[in-house]
């Protein structure tokens, strides 16, 4: 009798330390993804911080008014020239 | 008798004698002796036990640590400075990652001349330069920071022998010099040193984090061992200024302190509806991402850090104080001929004497004698209560730094002559923020509200403290219109197809403690459009050389090609049908 219960206990612990053994590997696994998506957010927002400076260097607005005389040849709105349209029920 | 029991043992081992009868067995020892054997084995034993419970137990910190030292690591978890937006999301500072360069001398100075020389070049410095840098006993030296991450990947290309990098990081503002003295700049440590990278220093900072980690043999993080602390990002900052308005500003002003030959010159443009500030622009300016060559002319934020004697911009607050208390209303006539008057010993008078005005005219002309007038009949303490209602004499409460309260005296030691020239705007200092926030008194219907540099939600309108009625404010509002016609000083300030009122300052500078006749501050402090003021806008330029001084010429076609642009710019309609201005070839000349 006490032989079968040590042979089932034995067998139960073999099986448990088998599970966690699996279980670190997997922890491990996840965790490496883990930080290899925290790597890649941490350089999608440097990237992204960058695009936005970028984004104002090139709307500067001296940059857009020196293109717009120049190269498009465009001139400075006068009142004279401008025509007011009324918004319905506003 | 041992000896040859010896001798008798060997010989019958040799003579294939059993070891039991051995006669060395038979011999017989002291019992002491295996006694003290055995007690010095136990000692030896008890010794071993008790260090090892010591290292286990007890002692065992030292181990422990010196295990993990083989494969924990804490890695430092940099925490990025906040940045600074203006109110449409534009962004005016950022922070971008960047290498400082660093050596450790003794080992860098091995490298090759050829080495040597490229990593120099690579540097942008001479190799005399990095060998002096490298001449030192220390073993780290910085060659350079905030080098950009292109460069000093170059430089690890070198592979030189003790060249290492560091990450870091660096401010880049990419409105240069049209906003620096809006942002601020911060140093090379990233520690804000200027306007608003000083003031909020506290919330644009991060706090970095750090982790404790297992690593494997690779390099690689297996698990993370104790908490993490994680970097806390300082905070975005939005500020309440257009970026578009500031543009605006800023170019016309320069054109204007170019034009006039000034020294420098300023301006501000404020919302009236909810107290935003939404340009600030001072010239001469300065470039914050390259700081090299830059002054303190060029650092000096005069709209609110500099005072100067306003001048004749005082003049409608001593008016509307007339019209609050009752003691006259627009239309009361006052004689200002022959254009001089005389209070004590002092005479002041006015650049022409224009005989009889009503009090609309007083404004509309600017004259001095006729505010003094008016000014004279009141006590000293209202006036003084009026000027500090609306600010002046106080610093600003908006958390910029180095904002100046200006100068108001207590009204105890008003003499006459101080209180009749106090109502023009000489005697009194202010800065050019103070003068524009005190016309919020006219540009809404009486009341005050505190500015802000932050940009505030749209339903979210400070509550404003009544300083003088609505109908007051009506009422000086007309005047102020009445200004920028061809009868008044301002006729260069006229905008097309809107309408707008101001009041024109122009007054000598003090040096010492008397005025420079020859150096003056012209100004112009208005408001558009004048159905329903939406902005207000002061622009004040400091010592003009040219043909002209006065704030009327200087000052006010700043204001009208600012106020037509952000009128246009911030989508305001239209109040006025007129479309050509005319400015007379000779103006209303301000009295100084």
């Amino acid at each position: 009798m006490s032989g079968r219960l040590c042979a089932l206990l034995t067998l139960l612990l073999v099986l448990s330390s088998l599970s966690m053994v699996k279980a670190q590997y997997q922890a491990r696994h996840l965790f490496m993804q883990l930080e290899t998506a925290q790597t890649m957010a941490r350089r999608l927002d440097t990237e992204w911080s960058q695009l936005q400076l970028d984004q104002s260097n090139l709307g500067m607005h001296s940059r857009i008014e020196a293109r717009a005389r120049k190269d498009l040849g465009m001139v400075a709105l006068s009142s004279e020239r401008t025509q007011y349209v009324k918004v319905e029920g506003k | 008798m041992k000896r040859a029991a010896q001798a008798m043992a060997r010989v019958a081992a040799g003579k294939g004698v059993p070891f039991v009868k051995n006669p060395m067995l038979a011999a017989q020892l002291p019992l002491w002796r295996s006694r003290m054997v055995m007690f010095v084995l136990f000692a030896a034993f008890l010794g071993l036990i008790g260090r090892a419970l010591w290292l286990q137990a007890i002692s065992n910190q030292f181990l422990k640590k010196k295990g993990e030292s083989r494969y924990a690591r804490t890695i430092e978890l940099p925490a990025n400075r906040g940045k600074i937006f203006d109110r449409n999301g534009q962004v005016l500072a950022t922070s971008v990652p960047v290498k400082a360069i660093w050596a450790n001398p003794e080992e860098t100075l091995q490298a090759s001349t050829e080495q040597l020389a490229a990593l120099a070049k690579l540097l942008d410095m001479g190799v005399t330069e990095l060998v002096k840098k490298l001449d030192s006993d220390r073993n780290f030296v910085y060659l350079k920071r905030q080098v950009e991450p292109e460069v000093a990947e170059a430089i690890m290309k070198l592979k030189i022998e003790g060249v290492q990098t560091r990450k870091e990081s660096k401010r880049h503002y990419p409105e240069a010099d049209v906003m620096a003295h809006v942002v601020g700049f911060t140093n090379i440590e990233d520690v804000g040193q200027e306007s608003m990278e000083l003031s909020q220093q506290k919330n644009l900072v991060g706090v970095a984090g750090s982790r404790y980690v297992i690593k494997d043999r690779l390099g690689h993080i297996v698990e993370d061992i104790g908490d993490v602390r994680e970097p806390r990002d300082g905070k975005d900052l939005n500020l309440s200024v257009d970026s578009k308005l500031q543009y605006i500003a800023y170019t016309q002003l320069k054109e204007a302190v170019t034009k006039f030959h000034a020294k420098a010159g300023a301006v501000v443009v404020l919302d009236v509806k909810n107290g935003e500030v939404l340009a600030l622009a001072n010239y001469p300016s300065y470039n914050p991402n390259d700081r090299r060559a830059v002054t303190g002319q060029q650092l000096r934020n005069r709209v609110m850090t500099d005072t100067f004697e306003p001048g004749s911009t005082m003049k409608p607050f001593t008016i509307a104080l007339a019209l609050e208390t009752k003691r006259v209303t627009p239309n009361t006539v006052f004689q200002t001929a022959p254009g001089k008057m005389t209070i004590g010993t002092a005479t002041i008078g006015d650049s022409h004497a224009h005989g009889a005005l009503t009090v609309s005219q007083i404004i509309q002309k600017s004259s001095n004698v006729g505010t003094a007038k008016i000014a004279l009949s009141m006590p000293p303490q209202e006036t003084w209560e009026m000027y500090t209602k609306v600010g002046l004499g106080q610093a600003p409460k908006f958390g910029f730094p180095g904002a100046v309260a200006g100068r108001v005296r207590p009204y105890k030691s008003w003499r006459p002559i101080e209180q009749a020239t106090m109502s023009y705007g000489h005697g009194i200092s202010v800065s050019l923020m103070q003068l524009a926030r005190s016309y919020m008194i006219f540009a809404r219907d009486g009341d005050m509200i505190p500015l802000s540099f932050q940009k505030l939600g749209p339903n979210e309108v400070p509550n404003g403290q009544q300083v003088i009625s609505p109908q007051t404010a009506k009422s000086v509002r007309a005047m102020l219109e009445s200004v920028v016609t061809p009868e008044g000083t301002a006729p260069k300030a006229q905008v097309a197809s809107y309408r707008v009122g101001g009041k024109t300052g122009t007054a000598y500078k003090v040096v010492g403690r008397q005025y420079d006749k020859g150096r003056y501050v012209g100004s112009f402090v208005g408001m558009a459009p004048m159905s329903n003021p939406r902005i207000i806008i002061a622009v004040m330029i400091d010592e003009p050389t040219g043909a002209f001084h006065y704030g009327g010429d200087v000052a006010a076609p700043t204001f009208s090609a600012v106020a037509a642009n952000a009128l246009r710019a911030l989508n305001v309609t239209p109040d006025s049908s007129v479309t050509n201005i005319i400015i007379p070839t000779d103006g209303v000349q301000e009295s100084l």
